[in-house]
């Protein structure tokens, strides 16, 4: 017998009738439809189970086989592992005896309630039928802890909430920015954000301005249906904004690799599949992936409909691989809004500029100064992230031959190369040729013996499409050779020049300046330049250094890797067993079947209809998210599987009242949780007796309050927060807070982790820099999601890591020794601070431990001051140099003792 | 009842499944992970046909299309290389092994080396994650986390699954390595592996803070298990009985730990048979002696990652210095094993995540060669634990190309290993999303023929 019949045991009494969602269909499932399931036919199966028709059909044989004593016959058959118990071959008997009853799975069936219901009833209801009955609600201060806990992350301070009722201390928390940030917590998991590439050298990207507009999505309650639609497709919604398109990061915060030699079609499917199956695992609770290779095989979704998932999410032209460091088109600037104000004013006072020139000579990309950003080659070391340009007279000798060059002696070496190959003018940016370089030629050759001006300019985007190549002023049409520079092209080598007369700028000159440079310039472009260059000097000089600012400013601004479609749908395949290599059957994109009637089209219809009411699941499996978060397990525990193989919701009602609330309530996130939290189902005790312990060990039934250790991020950050440590700013880039040396350097030999100092050290956990390859140790430690791909289960186990992490981190002692200063400089000393832990009063037992515990500690110390120096050495943060040593060294070793208090990071 | 999905209920979930399927042959493993994948056709691979075929172009019948790295797809040149090392036939068994490799030579006849080796990744990240999951994409547990889960430890103060770090001399930029690859994937994280460290700590946080002795954090602990008692009385919740236990396994493991990673009283002979550098914290040398005082006291799963394998270019210079790193440690813990009487119920694993081409990678000379990846054949050789010592198993093409006889696919290794440990592979399952999942997915034979 398997759990969930264990738990259908305990709620349903044995005579109660067969209900096939709750009873049969899993069994059918787990057991049958591996082999008899949609994918049947692959195994040359024709018996489907599945479906109604041919198992009404089947019912004889079906009773037959499940009991048969002919080891040969008897299904399922040994060799698979699966097998059926007594019990559950009874159920399917009396099944089939009924006539084999069938219903559509319960999760496709879109959710309903009846009126005049509650949380409460629908909790008691179920209750009454196990003959159990609600726990006591839990003390005021309990209570209050964990709604903080559960809203905020971090505990009340003692007094915080006094003279309030617990709904407008409920208010009060939700109206904080800390609440945002506990959202957003959730929600960086579901999204796999990181601050890092995930693949081989793991290098950093920035998608943190994604983080931010989450931050400030769950600060202004953004109607959740809004929240899902920015974020799928906010870049197709009309005259997109900024933000909206800064939304769709969410789809970017995949994986990439950048590694050298790797396929470039194989990674293309995975970032595609990737964003399928975080979109089936987020809003649909469904395992569609597992459609990747096959016709799924217990829920109803074909592999051509996985295809057609994937089709709306591959047309954005990105490459296959990514940039080993930084972010990997498409990105956007992404201004934050200071930002955005200060280039406001630049613009403004742009416009002032140009509006003082002389009339009619203020229009036009021209920039040009002769000697701005002139420099030499002895000054001048080019970057692969760099703007430049290089320019120069040359008299080919022979259709072959070198330019300038700053570069290696061998050919096809690493460095760069601006030269003349079989007649055509070619840039090579080369870190490693072939798979780490970049090479482009003109398609007109040049003749040897003639002279010409030959220039080209390169961007810095790593790309062939940011390089342009000048012949006598005149752009020319370029052929792309090699489109894979992935690293700096750096060498020691000096630059070789083949001309007298080259010129090097530390930026890309626009055409019209190398038309100048060329003295090819012409037409009225060119003479309103020379007349600007002449007779307007100053006022022109000023509109140059105002752009040359602009500029630069643009240049520090954050980027942030969106969603943006190219306009050119690429064809979608079935790709056969999954293999990039291997396309079949064309498809268009579309939603599976099961789930929808009508043709979609395009990224903003999907978002569009995940949100909508003709879709099932959206809103059941994000209130079950919800409430896992508050009460450790959902009301369906799988919460990534509302399939054939998920579990049966432990309160379908509750489930679907709740789903329904939150559509009514107009996605309203903080009225749901402020719905649940008013509940007296949430407001009850955690205590738990043996026997009900015994009988619901998981709490499935509801009759007691949820006790749960914190989360990884709480349990930093309420220690940070207690003792006075945490830093309050709510956005921006990450941080690096302590973490032990070496451990970035012991994986890959590259340079090491560097912490921060001051502020960056005590900020909040959802701002701590997450490498994908060596996370955060603590938050490794804790049990939180690794970040490589969409998690939605929360775990927690128990371990002595955590035991001394928890003692021996200096997070820990920096906090515990700021927390006993804190003590110390309190009249209700030790048993303040365990009020401060706790949320409550210390018994009379449990101060006589921690009084009895600080004696002992402060003789130690007495005798031994230097040690006690030594324990107060640890962290950054200043020491209160007006306590005594010994006496703050052994009230550490205390405030260290609450933090470490199973309840201490426990929310009960 | 299937135990371990009954298991996996939170009521349960501190448990492993603890239980084998049939009597092992091994206790536990000991996996030499060579990261950066080792050439075959330099160490035990033996092609002398190359000899006669150096520079001459990769026959089209051999590569039969098949796909190459993005590294080297549009080189528009394969030269043949043959390897520039001499191979003998040694010991009673006749195994062929380079003179790169001398110790490991003589302890030849207590090897099994399976030469057919192949996998599906040809990229390192994807093909180390294939090794240590069974699946190319991040996500899955590990092997040695499946091992814990699914047979728990013997030793009450250690974990049961360690993992152990050293660089290698040769591709000293090499391929970096990521703290997934001992993850526990989907499986509850107190499975996933723990880094035995030589810089700071040997386990993250072990050490008491400078200022707390000994005796006092064994007071501190026993205050905090009064406090945490009176809590479980108040609350009635195990979980608070649980995490009393940890804090003693940690106190525990402050003492096991340093006891175990101090070399000071090992004799002058072990350090000789493990080489000069095994005085030295953090060489694969000190790690291989490290892995046995670990598989002595009775940790299931012992890997060690050693990097720098990765020889594009500068291939004779550089598995000179790897294999001069990895020659006599690897000998010499094999041999230690022996003699204490561990090698027969502790499984040695020697390999890397794939292959290299025959075909030269960037220029050749007349001493200086590179290799790419290569993912259709490899060698990897195990010792102990119940496979049969001097043999050698699978065949490849005369150019070390494609194998010709008794192919043995990554899962099928992950198979046996585990047959090896008493855990039919069918059967260690997991449900997640839905599907019961396993380090051998849905494929895997056990290598019969290579166990004793």
């Amino acid at each position: 017998m398997r759990f969930v019949f264990l738990l259908a045991g305990v709620v349903s009494l044995a005579a109660q009738p067969i209900e096939f969602n709750r009873d049969i269909r899993p069994i059918l499932s787990d057991r049958c439809w591996t082999c008899h399931g949609s994918d049947a036919a692959s195994k040359g199966i024709k018996l489907r189970l599945d479906q109604p028709e041919p198992v009404a059909a089947a019912r004889q044989t079906i009773a037959e086989r499940i009991v048969t004593t002919n080891k040969a016959k008897r299904m399922p058959p040994l060799h698979t592992g699966a097998s059926l118990s007594t019990a559950e071959v009874a159920l399917l008997n009396r099944w089939v005896e009924a006539g084999a009853p069938w219903q559509k799975h319960w999760a496709y069936l879109p959710p309903q309630r009846t009126a005049g219901q509650t949380i409460d009833s629908l909790v008691r209801a179920r209750l009454v039928k196990a003959g159990l009955s609600p726990a006591p609600a839990a003390p005021p201060e309990t209570l209050l802890r964990r709604a903080s806990l559960d809203l905020t992350g971090l505990p009340p301070l003692p007094g915080e909430y006094d003279g309030m009722s617990y709904e407008q201390a409920v208010d009060r928390m939700l109206a904080t920015a800390r609440y945002a940030e506990r959202m957003t917590a959730k929600w960086l998991d579901a999204a796999r954000y990181a601050d890092s590439n995930g693949y081989q050298t793991d290098g950093e990207r920035q998608m943190w301005r994604w983080r931010d507009w989450v931050l400030n999505s769950f600060r202004t309650n953004k109607p959740f249906d809004q929240f899902v639609i920015e974020q799928m497709a906010g870049d197709l919604l009309p005259n997109a904004t900024l933000d909206q398109r800064i939304a769709t990061g969410f789809q970017r915060n995949h994986r990439g690799n950048g590694e050298g030699g790797i396929v470039a079609e194989e990674y293309l499917a995975e970032y595609a599949a990737d964003r399928v199956e975080t979109m089936s695992t987020v809003f649909l609770g469904s395992t569609i992936g597992c459609a990747r290779c096959h016709n799924h095989k217990y829920d109803p979704f074909t592999q051509k409909e996985f295809y057609q998932l994937f089709a709306f999410f591959h047309n954005i032209g990105e490459r296959g691989r990514y940039f080993k460091f930084g972010n990997t088109p498409p990105f956007l600037h992404a201004p934050t809004e200071p930002q955005q104000a200060k280039l406001a004013e630049l613009a403004a006072a742009l416009a002032a500029a140009e509006a003082r020139l002389r009339p009619g000579a203020a229009k036009g990309p021209f920039s040009w100064k002769p000697t701005l950003d002139l420099t030499t080659p002895e000054k001048y070391t080019p970057h692969y992230t760099a703007r430049f340009t290089i320019a120069a007279r040359f008299t080919p000798p022979a259709a072959t031959a070198n330019i300038v060059s700053k570069a290696l002696p061998e050919a096809e070496s690493a460095g760069l190369r601006f030269n003349l190959k079989d007649g055509r003018l070619q840039v090579n940016l080369v870190m490693r040729w072939l798979d780490d370089a970049l090479r482009v030629e003109t398609e007109r050759t040049l003749t040897p013996g003639q002279n010409y001006h030959v220039a080209f300019t390169y961007d810095g985007s790593k790309l062939a499409a940011g390089i342009k190549v000048y012949i006598d002023g005149q752009p020319e049409k370029l052929r792309v050779i090699v489109d894979e520079l992935n690293q700096d092209f750096l060498v020691k080598e000096p630059f070789t020049l083949n001309s007298p007369e080259v010129k090097i700028f530390a930026r890309a000159l626009p055409a019209l300046d190398v038309a100048f440079l060329a003295g090819t310039a012409a037409g009225p472009e060119a003479a309103r330049r020379q007349f600007l260059e002449t007779t307007d000097a100053k006022a022109w000089s000023e509109v140059v250094r105002l752009r040359r600012e602009r500029d630069a400013f643009l240049d520090s601004v954050p980027t942030v890797m969106v969603m943006q479609e190219t306009g050119k749908p690429l064809d979608a395949h079935v790709l056969i067993r999954g293999a990039y290599d291997r396309p079949g059957e064309k498809v268009a994109p579309g939603v599976p079947a099961i789930l929808m009637g009508k043709p979609i089209t395009n990224r903003l219809e999907l978002a569009r209809w995940l949100v909508s009411r003709e879709n099932p699941l959206t809103a059941r499996v994000t209130v079950n998210r919800f409430w896992q978060s508050l009460f450790g397990v959902g009301l369906v525990k799988t919460a990534e599987d509302f399939g054939a193989q998920g579990e049966w919701p432990a309160n379908p009602e509750l489930l679907d009242w709740l789903a329904v609330e939150f559509m009514d309530s107009g996605w309203d996130v903080k009225h749901l949780l402020k719905t649940i939290l008013l509940s007296q189902t949430y407001r009850q005790s955690s205590r738990v007796t043996p026997e009900l312990l015994a009988r619901d060990p998981e709490n499935r039934l509801l009759a007691r309050g949820p006790r749960l250790r914190l989360d990884a991020g709480a349990v930093r950050d309420q220690a940070l927060y207690l003792s006075g440590l945490l830093v309050e700013r709510v956005g921006g880039p990450s941080v690096k807070p302590y973490q032990p040396a070496g451990l970035w350097k012991e994986l890959s030999g590259g340079a090491d982790y560097v912490p921060d100092s001051g502020e960056a050290l005590y900020r909040r956990s959802i701002y701590t820099f997450w490498k994908r390859t060596a996370p955060p140790p603590t938050m490794a430690n804790f049990d939180a999601a690794g970040r490589e791909t969409c998690t939605v289960r929360e775990s927690r186990t128990n371990t002595p890591l955590q035991a001394l992490n928890l003692m021996n981190d200096v997070t820990f002692l920096e906090a515990s020794r700021r927390l006993a200063e804190k003590i110390m400089t309190n009249p209700a000393g030790v048993a303040y601070g365990f009020r401060l832990v706790t949320g409550r009063a210390a018994t009379g037992d449990e101060l006589t431990v921690l009084l009895s515990a600080l004696e002992r500690h402060r003789a130690t110390y007495e005798k031994d001051e230097s040690a006690a120096r030594n324990l107060l050495a640890h962290g950054d943060a200043r020491r209160n140099t007006a306590l005594p040593v010994a006496d703050l060294a052994a009230h550490t070793l205390v405030a260290s003792l609450l933090l470490n208090l199973d309840e201490g990071i426990t929310k009960e | 009842m299937k135990r371990r999905d009954f298991l996996s209920a939170a009521a349960m979930a501190t448990l492993a499944r603890g239980a084998t399927d049939f009597a092992p042959k091994a206790k536990r493993v000991i996996y030499l992970f060579q990261s950066g994948a080792p050439s075959q056709l330099e160490t035990f691979d033996y092609k002398p046909g190359l000899n006669r075929m150096r520079g001459v172009e990769l026959p089209d019948s051999v590569r039969q299309g098949q796909r190459l790295t993005g590294m080297t797809a549009s080189q528009t040149s394969f030269p043949l290389v043959p390897s520039q090392f001499a191979f003998r036939q040694r010991g009673q068994s006749g195994a062929w092994v380079s003179d790169l490799l001398p110790h490991i030579a003589k302890v030849a006849d207590r090897l099994c080396f399976v030469k057919s080796l192949h996998t599906e990744a040809i990229n390192h990240d994807p093909a180390v994650t294939f090794f240590q999951t069974g699946f190319q994409l991040a996500g899955r547990p590990s092997i040695g986390s499946w091992i814990s889960y699914g047979l728990g430890s013997e030793n009450q103060d250690l974990p049961a699954f360690v993992v152990m770090i050293s660089q290698g001399t040769g591709n000293i930029a090499d391929q970096p390595l990521y703290d997934r690859l001992w993850g526990s994937g989907f499986l509850p994280t107190k499975y996933q592996g723990v880094k035995f460290r030589s810089q700071g700590d040997p386990v993250l946080f072990l050490k008491n803070p400078e200022g707390v002795t000994a005796a006092t954090r064994r007071g501190y602990l026993d205050d905090l298990a009064k406090l945490n008692t009176f809590k479980l009385n108040e609350s009635g919740d195990p979980e608070v009985a649980t995490r009393i236990a940890q804090y003693e396994m940690a106190f525990r493991m402050q003492t096991s730990v340093p006891e175990l990673t101090d070399l000071s009283k090992e004799p002058e002979q072990v350090f000789a048979r493990y080489g000069p550098e095994s005085r030295t914290p953090g060489t694969y040398a000190a790690n291989c002696l490290l892995a046995r005082r670990l598989a002595e006291r009775g940790v299931r799963f012992i890997q060690l990652f050693h990097r720098g394998w990765d020889q594009h270019n500068h291939l004779p210079a550089q598995i000179v210095n790897q294999c001069r790193d990895v020659d006599q440690p690897t000998a010499g813990l094999i041999e230690d094993l022996a003699e204490r009487g561990l090698l027969e119920d502790t499984l040695v694993v020697w390999g890397g995540e794939f292959g290299r081409t025959v075909y030269c990678q960037g220029k050749m000379t007349a001493d200086d060669y590179g290799r790419d990846h290569h993912p259709r054949c490899f060698t990897v050789f195990l010792a102990g634990g119940g496979v049969k010592p001097g043999l050698s198993f699978g065949e490849t093409d005369d150019f070390s190309y494609n194998i010709v006889k008794d192919p043995v696919h990554v899962h099928d290794l992950h198979a046996t290993i585990l047959h090896q440990l008493g855990v039919d592979h069918t059967k260690l399952t997991f449900k997640f999303q839905g599907r019961h999942f396993r380090l051998t997915d849905v494929h895997g034979n056990v290598v019969r023929s290579i166990l004793a």
